[in-house]
């Protein structure tokens, strides 16, 4: 909890003054008062200052959501909306930590098992009581094949689920696991669905800060305040509202006009120039989150020699793209992004890194393809501006070393399409941000679908990866990371580029309390409220 | 006349059919399906993604997709949408009215910059007509999404504080509606304002011209009566001609319009629908479209076909 | 007298057409060989106002825009005429078939048009590149399909109304061939509206071809086009005016030359019809 000092002294200067107005008095108080705030100014950020209860926050999203149940959605851009209306036994803190939510305490007996107490007096939103029930339902569901869930593949590790009394569930895993709590925190694939409830897709019912009001496809997106939220005093505001916009150039136009107070912006260019020529706006550097990966599809020439793939390492100079494409916005990448755990600093020593255009040169000859060679078609999501414009970076850097490609931009469906059977030469899908670094890592497992596919064969690697599942000492689990990393940099079986955070968010100086989170999610929207 | 209406009208049937069937392949000739789609990044197990389309109807053959599809369209059933579960209908009317709204608003605006500047440069010939004249080459030049995307630096530039993306629904405030209509209707009738333009000038150059003018001074009227009297009859089939072709070309400025303005036309839900690979939707709306024009069309042809009595239809 | 102001104004708007035909055409040509940068080059300048380094400045990854305008124009230009090309040669052979032939064949062929006349232009084309990936081949095949109907039945129209002449009546009550008829009458008489139609079309495809683009359907990186450099420059707008106005005026400037051709000719050929 954030240190309150003096904070009803404040809250009342603040009331006299807006109620008397600027008198002579008053100009001695606000003289005294600023003082005081201004040696307060870093707190003043953070948790102080008397948050003021009510209020409607209108934040500028750029997609619709596609579903509400959290079992069965796979649209990226719903995460938004189930962030605000449901938890989950554990959630993420401010410095991406796992801290307890609807979970009030657990014992782990051994490594496999998990005893969970749980909160008590938790309503649904439609009154219904949360308990243990609760829990069981929404496992077995996301473990039905049936439902088709996307968070079967993270929970596929769970042997059972057993409620011991109405406020205490055991879960029991095949395997250890350090990602378990992890998966847990994530939203929206650990949060708790009420049982007995149908079409949570249209009518979504959970523990969240805030309750469903309506929807308007492609206008507008309404949240009340949930009366009965567990956490004390949360959430501040009364009214949570998203208006969707069909592009940047949009948002821009409407967070500049106050039509919306807080937005996240996709390109770091952009995102500076707001808040550059308006200065009531803030902005948050954001933690990085997500990589610029180039994959490669190994099963055949010329990408199963370990040489063109170093030679395109080599040819690659990843600070010119970071500077370039993201303004300097972002680090150097390698497999794992900062934020997590044994995450790359962006400027650590990795493998190939370094670039070289001589040696890609020389290592392209030894490999027979002295006079240059032709990549083919270098296949990037269309619809992301950053990739596309990455590409063709990429291409004139990797012209100089006498590598041709041909960049073909394509439609997201077909492309995850093609890179999930690994029918393509180059690729590139920038991934969202992943609750753990063994999520990342494993699409190298040779034993995995998308690892056959590109045509993976490293045994060593896959025990690297597995045993680094189950180390559960936070250090030594980042340094097994680390080995990895550099391990894959070394056999370039990937490529990565620069990490970055998925959004730039910027937001009007009176929205206070909200803290943006490497997940990219906006759970912090509990604890904001507005100073107007 | 009535004879070949009629005829006209009987043929949209089939073409209607067979325009819906082109849709049909074509959707599906589009690389990936709804369930790639609507997975996104987000990766699904090939049985998970077969789940999805089972639910669809996705896994029966393509045939019989159509023909379901037209079993409910002939009770009145245009389907569910796929990605909000909704009747398309429901969410396809109110988004054709504001497109509707859109381009009747563009129209009147054209028609009223139209005609008096086609007025003022004949009225007024010389340097007005010249000046006239050359605004309107200029006009039709500008393509009316490079129009759009200026107004958009413009405001932008000059007056950052003023919010030009603020569509409001027009049962919820009217004027705010109307007034967040105005920028994109203007970029829309502008290149219609210069046929309605000429049009207007050729009407009035040949009235002027008339004996009847000279007659009817003699017996008294004053000349700008007759001029409303023949320009209404006269003028006004080719303005209509005009922007009735506008409404058919309705959704092909639209889309540019309402993605650039950010307004829940027709335009951006067709856009959305074909890159979400939402065929429900995507059918309706190329329903809508083609009867839309196809009507047009006819009356289009009813209007030349009186003008010039030589062309014979078959 | 008002004759007189006709003939003087045709023949200017022509001259002037023409003019800006030839640059257009020069562009298309000598495009890669005029531009100072490869259009392709990126560098960490981005977002520059005009130098003399880069007269226009640069776009968002530091390309130069004023050789990606030459460039751009070079492709988009070269699509446009060789797809109208296409489409008036299609629309021509469909027209004339349909109008001399006429019965049956000519109702069958012209409600199977009217299908593709019942899309509306825009949403044919994108769906069209949708399914056939936007590169430059199938750019041209889409707007041929598009505008072929439009000037068949330019065409078709003096055709069926040239039949029923009284003097092509006689002419083939005496006796003349066919074919003699169909050069000596029904020819001339398509040449004006069909050279109109075509620069109109000309202009309307360069709308079509920058508003695909725009959409993200035209021809892909890295090569340059017109609509995508518009599109692009929307979200740097405040930073670089430039990098819309540029694009802006270069359409403009192409669709302008073929309406005053469009005008030029029209004028032109009233008068010589008279």
């Amino acid at each position: 909890m954030a240190t309150r000092i003096n904070e009803s002294t404040l809250a009342d200067e603040a009331t006299f003054i807006a109620a008397e107005g600027l008198q002579r008095r008053s100009l001695l108080r606000l003289a005294i008062s600023g003082g005081t705030l201004a040696t307060l100014g870093p707190l003043a950020n953070a948790q102080s200052g008397s948050p003021k209860r009510g209020g409607t926050l209108v934040i500028g999203a750029d997609a619709d959501p596609i579903g509400l149940d959290p079992v069965t959605l796979t649209a990226y851009s719903s995460y938004d909306f189930t962030a605000l209306l449901y938890t989950g036994l554990f959630r993420w803190n401010a410095d991406m930590k796992v801290e307890l939510d609807l979970a009030a305490g657990y014992i782990a007996p051994n490594e496999t098992t998990y005893i969970i107490r749980l909160r008590q007096g938790v309503k649904f939103h439609n009154g219904q009581d949360f308990t243990a029930e609760d829990v069981k339902h929404t496992f077995d569901r996301i473990l039905d094949p049936a439902s088709a869930s996307p968070s079967a593949t993270l929970f596929s590790g769970i042997k059972a689920v057993t409620v011991i009394d109405p406020f205490t569930v055991k879960f029991e895993l095949k395997a250890p696991s350090a990602t378990f709590l992890s998966y847990l925190a994530t939203n929206p694939n650990g949060v708790i669905v009420p049982r007995g409830v149908a079409d949570l897709k249209t009518k979504p019912v959970g523990t969240g800060p805030f309750v469903f009001e309506s929807y308007e496809p492609n206008q507008q997106f309404t949240l009340k305040a949930n009366p009965n939220y567990y956490e004390d005093k949360q959430p501040y505001l009364n009214t949570v509202v998203f208006k969707f916009f069909k592009d940047q150039a949009s948002i821009s136009s409407a967070l500049r006009s106050k039509a919306i107070d807080m937005t996240w912006f996709k390109d770091p260019k952009v995102s500076a120039q707001i808040v550059k020529s308006s200065p009531d706006l803030a902005s948050a550097p954001g933690k990085t989150s997500r990589t610029f990966p180039v994959w490669m599809s190994m099963k055949a020439k010329p990408f199963n020699d370990v040489r063109v793939r170093r030679a395109l390492s080599l040819a690659t100079d990843r600070k010119a793209c970071l500077q370039t494409v993201l303004g300097g916005s972002g680090k150097v990448g390698a497999m794992v992004p900062e934020s997590q755990v044994g995450g790359y600093d962006g400027v650590g020593p990795m493998p190939y890194y370094k670039t070289d255009v001589v040696a890609a040169k020389k290592l392209l000859a030894q490999a027979g393809y002295a006079n240059g060679i032709d990549l083919g078609d270098y296949i990037v999501v269309a619809a992301n501006a950053l990739d596309v414009q990455c590409a063709q970076v990429l291409q004139q850097q990797w012209a100089a070393a006498g590598i041709k490609v041909n960049i073909k931009p394509m439609e997201t469906a077909p492309l995850i399409g093609l890179w999930l059977k690994g029918d393509f030469g180059l690729l590139s899908i920038a991934l969202s941000w992943s609750p753990d670094p063994d999520a990342i890592v494993s699409r190298l497992l040779s034993t995995g679908s998308q690892g056959k596919g590109i045509g993976m064969a490293d045994a060593p690697l896959d025990k690297l990866i597995e045993d680094a599942r189950a180390i559960l000492d936070n250090t030594k689990r980042a340094a097994a990371y680390q080995q990895i990393q550099k391990h894959i940099a070394d056999q370039a079986y990937i490529l990565q580029i620069y990490q970055y955070p998925l959004r730039w968010e910027a937001w009007r100086k009176y929205v206070k309390g909200y803290v943006p989170l490497a997940a990219n999610i906006r759970t912090f929207v509990r604890t904001t409220w507005l100073d107007k | 006349m009535r004879r070949l209406v009629l005829i006209r009208l009987a043929w949209m049937l089939p073409i209607l059919l067979g325009v819906s069937v082109v849709a049909f392949v074509l959707m599906r000739a589009l690389p990936g399906d709804f369930a790639q789609a609507s997975a996104g990044t987000t990766e699904l197990a090939p049985e998970a993604l077969n789940i999805i389309r089972r639910d669809m109807g996705l896994d029966r053959p393509v045939w019989e997709q159509y023909l379901r599809w037209l079993g409910k369209l002939l009770k009145g059933d245009f389907g569910d949408s796929f990605t909000t579960h909704k009747p398309v209908l429901g969410e396809l009317l109110p988004r054709l009215a504001v497109t509707a709204e859109l381009t009747l608003i563009a129209g009147l605006m054209a028609m009223a910059m139209g005609a008096s500047s086609g007025l003022a440069s004949a009225r007024w010939r010389g340097r007005t007509d010249w000046l006239v004249r050359g605004i309107n080459g200029l006009f039709l030049a500008v393509p009316n999404f490079v129009v759009a995307t200026l107004i958009v630096l413009l405001a932008g530039l000059y007056f950052p504080e003023v919010g030009i993306f603020n569509y409001t629904p027009f049962l919820t405030d009217p004027l705010g509606n109307l007034g967040s209509m105005l920028l994109p209707a203007f970029s829309l009738a502008l290149a219609v304002s210069v046929t309605i333009s000429e049009n207007t000038r050729a009407a009035v150059l040949e009235v002027s011209s008339q004996d009847f003018v000279m007659v009817a001074r003699a017996k008294g009227l004053r000349p700008s009566t007759i001029l409303w009297q023949y320009l209404v009859r006269n003028a006004l089939t080719p303005i209509i001609t005009v922007t009735g072709l506008q409404l058919a070309s309705l959704l092909g400025g639209s889309i540019l319009i309402e993605t650039i303005f950010t307004i829940p036309g027709m335009g951006q839900y067709l856009f959305d629908a074909v890159s979400g690979r939402n065929y429900p939707v995507v059918q309706a709306i190329v329903l809508v479209a083609a009867t839309i024009v196809l009507l047009v069309n006819v009356l289009v042809d009813v209007a030349y076909a009186r003008v010039d009595a030589r062309v014979s239809y078959e | 007298m008002s004759e007189r102001q006709r003939l003087g104004g045709g023949n200017a708007m022509m001259s002037v057409g023409l003019l800006m035909l030839a640059s257009l055409v020069a562009i298309t040509l000598f495009g890669t060989l005029i531009a100072p940068y490869n259009p392709s080059e990126t560098s960490a300048d981005s977002l520059a106002g005009p130098t003399a380094a880069h007269w226009l400045g640069t776009d968002s990854i530091g390309r130069d825009l004023l050789s990606r305008l030459i460039v751009g124009g070079r492709t988009t230009l070269l699509i446009t005429f060789v797809a109208v090309t296409l489409a008036v040669c299609c629309g021509l052979v469909l027209g004339l078939f349909c109008g001399y032939v006429g019965g049956l064949a000519d109702q069958v062929v012209m409600r199977i048009l009217d299908v593709v006349f019942a899309f509306p232009v825009f949403l044919l084309a994108i769906a069209v590149v949708a399914a056939l990936g936007p590169s430059v081949p199938n750019l041209i095949l889409t707007i041929a399909i598009v505008y072929t109907p439009r000037l068949a039945r330019v065409v078709r129209g003096p055709v069926l109304s040239v039949k029923r002449w009284d003097h092509v009546e006689a002419a083939r009550s005496v006796g003349v061939s066919e074919f003699n008829i169909a050069t000596r009458h029904v020819l001339p008489l398509i040449v004006s509206p069909v050279l109109v139609e075509t620069s109109l079309t000309l202009a309307q495809t360069i709308f079509t071809i920058t508003a695909l683009s725009f959409l993200g359907l035209g021809p892909p990186p890295p090569d340059p086009n017109w609509g995508a450099m518009l599109s692009e420059a929307r979200q740097f707008m405040e930073l670089a005016p430039l990098a819309v106005i540029g694009p802006a005026a270069a359409i403009v400037f192409a669709t302008l030359t073929f309406i005053v051709l469009a005008n030029g000719l029209r004028e032109r050929l009233d008068v010589a019809s008279r």
